[in-house]
């Protein structure tokens, strides 16, 4: 085994090194980074103090001989060791130290080395997202880190991301992470309308151009410091800054792109419509043949431009950023299209050698011509496969008019109605730091968060008699004080730090909301003119939360490393008894690596070990859940008298989640560290979970809040990131993750028990079964079409073939939850050109197609798709649907596996070529210093189960915990094409 | 530089120091039970909120009065929503979401009347004396009998169906929700109507109440006499029916004016106005064509237009309009629910004419004449709708075609055919021979999900 190995690495080396022969010459080149040209890095002769600096342009000239070793450095990145060879020019260029040992890594409330960083965590810097064409941070993260699954909910624009680390920690309560930006934790409350499907990505006002990093931190040693707020992971943004002695640079790019569904199902024309019709018995006399293809009309190629600029530089004292981002997005439906507009200054400076002061600043606008989605008859794409193939959007004369039925005219509506959601946000933070004495600190930090929120429909008299209108507005008002003290020290091989500190939080909402009907005319736009005023509200919801947070570490001589951590929270969420809870972590590592006996294996260039057990919480229930409540408001009045409704029983033993990580990681690098791999093994089991446990409508409630159950979630995470090939003129990078997540209901008492004894919560069609996963499928399962007699048949609960299938023939099946899920990316640099190819699967997980309900009903007079038109006519025949006049034609579309499908899919998410001018070009020009060019293409191509064939696998109808992998007309993913063109100057 | 110093160690203490008073925040614009139960106002505002939850269109605004019309002869459904299909067509299954927002809807009212029936004998309160406090006992009580009564006929079997009312009818939950999980199972037809009797004769002795938008002790009576009229206890029947018919500021209108307004026709009319929330898919929404802001799901079936038209000249035929249904066809929809739009349309849970209808029906068939003779009780309705009054009644069968063109879209319709063992649909008609008054799929399923969470209800058969 191990002389094979030996094997392998040898082979690996011969690879990647070149051999040449000694001879002294001149070596020139570029020092470039990410953002072009580098100015004053170091390149030195290994060995030697033959050495020089960039010069502007980032440009050197070096005297030295084949075989000699170039060491290129520079503040902030990685060193890079060239050996020289045949080639008399060397370009180099630098990666941002986050893939460094030495690099420094944001942790909470801090920073730590990364040879020191024995938490569970996973840093994305923006390197690994520059090429990725996205609208909100939570899509930077996707395939990117083992453990982080990432599904946008719909190709709507804006539409929101279900982010999910380390699976489900919760049923009921949120499972989504907590999102901090340079250590204001975020409010990311969706308050904006869903329209049939979800609310609003609430972090589209993120700029994801400003985004410096993310680092994704999972296990509790990471997390416990956020304490009643760490169980689903924490996310840290770590905006952009100037570096110190730069001279300013100044970064524009503009991209230009196109976009297109990737996938619509195939319904029938107004042909098929009435051949079906006909078969099935209808009289022909009521067909109509005004017939129109809805689903050409409500889709499109949307066309879609960004601007994005930013100025970065700074003095030995201070440093500054300035970004400014415009993106104008078309989707692919007719109607949508997102606007934003963003700004962001950010300023440090060390006004003393002792005090450090700075403040981030974003402000925002994203307007947002929404359309609905999913279960909405409003909804252009919904609508567009439901309504009857041989109705038109236009009259006799050709103009747009009003629909009779349930579906309306969507075409008549996004061409005349509004519906616009518009988001204002300002936040970021001031912070004042301060030596108080030798190795210690202290640091003041204010966080604003502010946001509003309006939203405006105004329907006309086309698509509503006498029209309607509706105006909202939410405002969103949160601060964050922390204060905390830093303490470090190192005697000897000894290191200590600690750190101590109190944050307060408090945060309001404010919601609005006005509606009439019965306007005069259309062009009077706001409700005011609305003769009958439907509904007038206002309501708030407030939340405090206390914390007081500490933590230690000590390591001996980067050795053996220990670390300890803890918080205490209240919050005004929790019952009068319950509101205080407490969260600790402990860890250690093992940096194996700088053991002696390690010395002689010098291929191996970083060997770590860890381990962690900690605790944490989840606060993600709405406000005052534990209150008895009389609410009053407009779910009171009668008559124009006030009254109050008893909506709420009381709970008086209202509590925090609780979840406890037990984390084991591994972390390897060889080959100074070409090849680095980290292995993390975790389990996690969530106690006093908060269920809404379903109860008899009879008792007057049909859902009660307690803190009953547990659940684990266990797991296997593989980081990898190779270089694969590395010669001067060709680089080929690999970075791959895959991860497994094995959720289990533990326990659910006092939760229903269905007829299997299982106690169970249920959602529509999936349940959380105890001893299941929480997204088990509960469905009747369908057989098909019976060949001798044209019925379709399911199994009862005996697994006899029936005909009748009852709710009670229901069993467990399918899950929601993958197998395994991960992303691989590849970068290949060649000469000036680059290719970056992004993919991201999931495998093992079942796809609820709910829409076939009524796409497959052939029973009513919604459009079907067309291989319904597969129906059973002589014996013998395989036929996808019964036959016509079978009894069981009426309820062949009911819920049952004949609507779960294999969701397992690999889909070519990014790639991107591009091409970086010559710097030649530019000398002449004392203008520009680099220029890119770039392609990219997303969403390409998608390998899936045949039977989705026009259901997109990345697809949720919910946000919620349960419910997951479902989708009932849920907009499709869009494809993208796209050119960019980057400048610094 | 000491200064700044000291000055940061002051304000870090200053802000370390813990907020612990700021956790206690209270919502602000609901309260809790002790303090609604602790005034006499805050009590009679619980009273509102208890009809403010009738107003949901799952309870008293429409939807399971219209699923009874689409079960039987007056309404079609050309709507596409799959499960008030399942009803019209008589598919329904125990999932059906409909039936069970209804189950849920009526219960949560049914919890918001408990509350007052525990809460307000509890208090103590000197000024809010005991006739006050009945008072509001007692529109509580009659909201809890009219709910377990309508309940009962959609999740039961009827009497005329089984006479000895052994059959399984609704769970009887009689304490407000404390926190305790119950799983009643389900109580007789004849434990229901004892009960919903009980309720009834305190809430006609005790409401003194007199406003008509919430309930009256000619309210109770009313309830009492449709009740005795279904139980066939006719000589009670009539004797409540009169109780109405006699009371002050009740008299029958003499045109068609007091839908939607407030007329001495009405003895119980729920109010919906713009604002109030909960009916959205109310009377209006269903029974309006589209141009009028409906959805056109609804219109008259040609069953109930050849019973009009075999009778020229009835003006009720008339409270109509003809539109685009659902289906994009012209149709003939009811006026009587006329704003699609708003919503607003007022329910009309009990009227005067009723009482009429019921002490004609009870006289003739106990073959009394007491208080008046039943042809001429009848002709009170016939003549104002400008038909002739009749001479003399031949059967039955007069009397139901008159409380058919009466009250048709108002949901009586079903438990007319019911209570004479009669099909809801006539034989010309689609499902005949599953609308027959045994048939399984005339009564509703106990909801699926309600069974799964309460183990001790049995299903009905067919489901």
């Amino acid at each position: 085994m191990r002389l094979k190995f030996k094997w392998i690495f040898t082979l690996v080396l011969a690879l990647s090194m070149q051999f040449s022969f000694a001879q002294e010459k001149t070596v020139s080149g570029v020092v470039s980074d990410a953002g072009g040209p580098v100015p004053g890095a170091n390149v030195v002769v290994k060995g030697t103090k033959n050495g020089v600096q960039t010069d502007f342009d980032g440009k050197y000239s070096i005297k030295a001989k084949a075989g000699d070793v170039l060491v290129v450095s520079y503040i902030g990145t990685t060193n890079v060791n060239v050996t020289v060879g045949a080639s008399s020019v060397i370009n180099v260029k630098l990666v941002s130290s986050s893939q460094s040992l030495e690099e420094v890594v944001i942790i909470g409330y801090g920073t730590q080395k990364r040879a020191k960083v024995i938490q569970a965590s996973k840093v994305i810097d923006n390197s690994a997202m520059e090429n990725l064409t996205v609208l909100s941070p939570q899509q930077m993260l996707q395939g990117q880190a083992a453990g982080v699954q990432v599904v946008q909910s719909s190709g709507v624009l804006g539409a929101a991301t279900v982010v999910k680390i380390r699976g489900n920690a919760s049923i009921t309560a949120g499972g989504r992470p907590l999102y901090v930006i340079d250590g204001v934790p975020l409010n990311d409350l969706s308050f904006s309308n869903a329209q049939g499907g979800q609310a609003l990505n609430p972090l589209l006002e993120i700029n994801p151009n400003d985004i410096e990093s993310q680092t994704v931190l999972k296990d509790a040693s990471a997390t416990a410091i956020y304490g009643s707020r760490g169980s689903n992971g924490v996310i840290l943004i770590t905006t952009k800054r100037g570096k110190k002695n730069q001279p300013a640079k100044v970064t524009f790019e503009q991209t230009l792109s196109v976009s297109r569904a990737t996938d619509l199902l195939d319904m029938m024309d107004g042909t098929e419509y009435r051949k079906f019709k006909t078969l099935r018995g209808d009289n022909p006399i009521n067909f109509l043949r005004n017939d129109y293809d809805w689903q050409a009309g409500v889709t499109r190629e949307g066309v879609s431009r960004g601007t994005n600029l930013s100025i970065a530089g700074g003095s030995d004292k201070t440093t500054y950023y300035i970004g400014f981002g415009r993106s104008d997005q078309q989707g692919f439906i007719i109607g949508n299209k997102l606007t934003s507009t963003t700004g962001k200054i950010s300023i440090n400076s060390d006004i003393s050698d002792k005090i450090k002061v700075g403040a981030n600043l974003s402000y925002s606008e994203v307007d947002n011509d929404r359309v609905g989605s999913e279960n909405s008859t409003f909804a252009p794409l919904t609508a567009a496969y439901l309504q009857s193939p041989w109705i038109s959007p236009f009259d006799a004369t050709g103009s747009l008019t009003r629909l009779a039925g349930f579906i309306p005219n969507v075409i008549a509506i996004e061409k005349f109605d509004t519906n616009k959601a518009k988001t204002t946000r300002a936040f970021g933070n001031v912070f004042a730091e301060i030596e108080l004495f030798k190795d210690l600190t202290y640091k003041a930090d204010f966080g604003v968060d502010r946001l509003l929120l309006e939203q405006k429909e105004r329907s006309l008299n086309i698509n509503t008699p006498g029209g309607s209108g509706y105006y909202a507005t939410g405002i969103q008002n949160k601060y964050v004080v922390t204060n905390t003290l830093n303490y470090e020290k190192s005697i000897n091989k000894h290191s200590f730090s600690g750190i101590v500190g109190s944050t307060y939080e408090q945060n309001d909402i404010t919601n609005a909301a006005v509606s009439a009907i019965n306007f005069a005319s259309d062009l009077q736009l706001n409700v005011i003119s609305g003769a009958e005023k439907q509904t007038t509200t206002s309501s708030t919801q407030n939340s405090r939360l206390n914390g007081y947070f500490a933590r230690a570490t000590y390591d001996f001589d980067s050795k053996y490393l220990f670390e300890v951590s803890g918080r205490r929270d209240g919050s005004s969420r929790f019952a009068e008894n319950r509101k205080y809870g407490e969260f600790w972590a402990l860890s250690g590592g093992w940096n194996i690596v700088n053991e002696n006996f390690m010395s002689n294996l010098e291929f191996i260039s970083d060997l770590k070990l860890r381990g962690s057990i900690g605790t944490t919480g989840n606060d993600r229930v709405g406000d005052f859940a534990f209150f008895p409540l009389y609410a009053g408001g407009v779910n009171g009045a009668y008559n124009n008298n006030p009254g109050f409704t008893n909506t709420q029983p009381e709970n008086t033993d209202y509590r925090w989640e609780q979840s406890k990580t037990t984390n084991l990681g591994l972390d390897v690098a060889i080959l100074n560290n070409r090849i680095r791999l980290s292995i993390d093994a975790y389990y996690k089991k969530t106690t006093d979970l908060i269920l809404n446990i379903p109860i008899a409508g009879s008792n007057g409630f049909t859902v009660i809040a307690a803190n009953a159950g547990s659940m684990e979630n266990k797991g296997l995470e593989f980081d990898l990131s190779t270089l694969n090939v590395d010669t001067e003129n060709f680089k080929w990078r690999t970075t791959f993750n895959i991860s497994t997540n094995k959720n289990k209901v533990l326990e659910l008492p006092g939760a229903s028990t269905g007829a299997d004894g299982n106690r169970f919560i249920a959602g529509t069609n999936q349940r959380a079964i105890e001893g299941y996963s929480i997204n088990k499928f509960f469905l009747v399962r369908y057989v098909g079409v019976n060949a001798q007699t044209g019925n379709a048949e399911w199994l009862d609960i005996n697994g006899v073939p029936t005909t009748t299938p009852r709710d009670s023939d229901r069993v467990i099946v399918g899950d929601a939850n993958p197998d395994f899920a991960g992303g691989i990316t590849n970068t290949f640099n060649y000469k000036n050109f680059d290719l970056n190819i992004f993919a991201n699967f999931s495998y093992g997980n079942n796809i609820f197609v709910d829409g076939q309900r009524f796409t497959d009903n052939l029973a009513n007079d919604f459009n079907k798709t067309s291989k319904v038109l597969d129906y059973w006519t002589t014996p013998g025949q395989n036929a996808y649907t019964p036959a016509l006049t079978s009894t069981t034609r009426a309820i062949f579309a009911r819920t049952s596996t004949n609507q779960l499908k294999d969701g397992s899919y690999l889909r070519i998410n990014n790639v991107t070529l591009g091409y970086n001018l010559d710097s030649n070009i530019f000398k002449e020009s004392n203008f520009f210093t680099s220029a890119r060019i770039y392609v990219s293409a997303t969403n390409l191509y998608t390998f899936k189960s045949k039977e989705l064939a026009g259901v997109d696998p990345e697809t949720t109808s919910t946000v919620a915990n349960l419910g997951q992998g479902e989708t009932f007309f849920t907009p499709p993913q869009s494809k993208n094409y796209l050119l960019g063109v980057k400048l610094t100057f | 530089m000491k200064n700044i110093k000291n000055i940061l160690f002051a304000v870090s203490a200053l802000v370390f120091a813990s907020c612990d008073n700021s956790l206690e925040l209270a919502p602000e614009d609901s309260l809790t039970p002790t303090i609604i139960f602790s005034t006499e106002a805050l009590a009679g505002n619980a009273i509102n909120g208890m009809y403010s939850s009738m107003q949901s269109s799952n309870v008293l605004s429409g939807i399971p009065d219209t699923m009874g019309e689409w079960q039987s002869d007056n309404v079609e459904f050309v709507g596409s929503f799959p499960t008030f299909d399942e009803i019209y067509t008589y598919n329904t299954l125990s999932d059906n979401t409909s039936i069970l927002n209804i189950w849920n809807a009526n219960y949560f009212s049914i919890n918001q009347a408990n509350m007052i029936i525990k809460n307000v004998p509890l208090m103590n309160v000197t000024t809010f004396t005991a006739a006050n406090k009945d008072n509001l006992v007692g529109q509580a009580r009659f909201v809890r009998a009219l709910l377990y009564f309508k309940l009962s006929q959609m999740f039961g079997k009827q009497l005329k169906q089984d006479p000895t009312g052994a059959s399984l009818s609704v769970p009887l939950v009689s304490e407000p929700f404390q926190g305790t999980v119950n799983k009643p199972s389900r109580s007789t037809l004849k434990e229901v109507y004892d009960f919903i009797e009980k309720d009834l004769i305190f809430a006609r002795s005790t409401i003194t109440n007199t406003a008509k938008d919430k309930a009256t002790a000619s309210a109770a009576n009313a309830l009492l006499a449709r009740l005795y009229l279904y139980q066939e206890r006719f000589p009670e029947a009539i004797e409540r029916a009169n109780d109405v018919i006699s009371a002050p500021g009740i008299t029958i209108a003499t045109n068609y004016a007091f839908y939607n307004a407030t007329s001495s026709e009405h003895v119980f009319q729920l109010q919906n106005i713009a604002g109030d929330s909960g009916f959205a898919e109310s009377f209006s929404k269903l029974y309006s064509p589209t141009a009028n802001g409906g959805r056109g799901d609804a219109p008259f079936s040609p069953n109930l237009r050849a019973a009009f038209e075999s009778e020229a000249g009835d003006l009720r035929y008339s409270l109509s309009r003809i539109g685009v249904d659902a289906k994009n066809r012209s149709s003939l929809f009811t006026t009587k629910y006329p704003n699609g739009l708003a919503n607003t349309d007022d329910p009309n849970i009990l009227r005067v004419s009723e009482m009429y209808l019921i002490r004609a029906e009870a006289n003739f068939r106990a073959g009394t004449s007491k208080y008046d003779t039943p042809v001429r009780d009848l002709n009170r309705t016939r003549v104002r709708a400008s038909l002739l009054p009749l001479t003399t009644i031949t059967s039955l069968n007069d009397i139901l075609v008159e409380r058919r063109k009466e009250f048709c879209f108002e949901g009586l319709r079903r438990m007319d055919l019911l209570r004479n063992n009669l099909p809801l649909r006539s034989s010309a008609m689609d499902n005949f021979s599953k609308s027959q008054p045994n048939a399984d799929k005339v009564v509703f399923p106990i909801p699926q999900r309600e069974r799964d969470n309460n183990p001790n209800l049995t299903q009905n058969t067919g489901y």
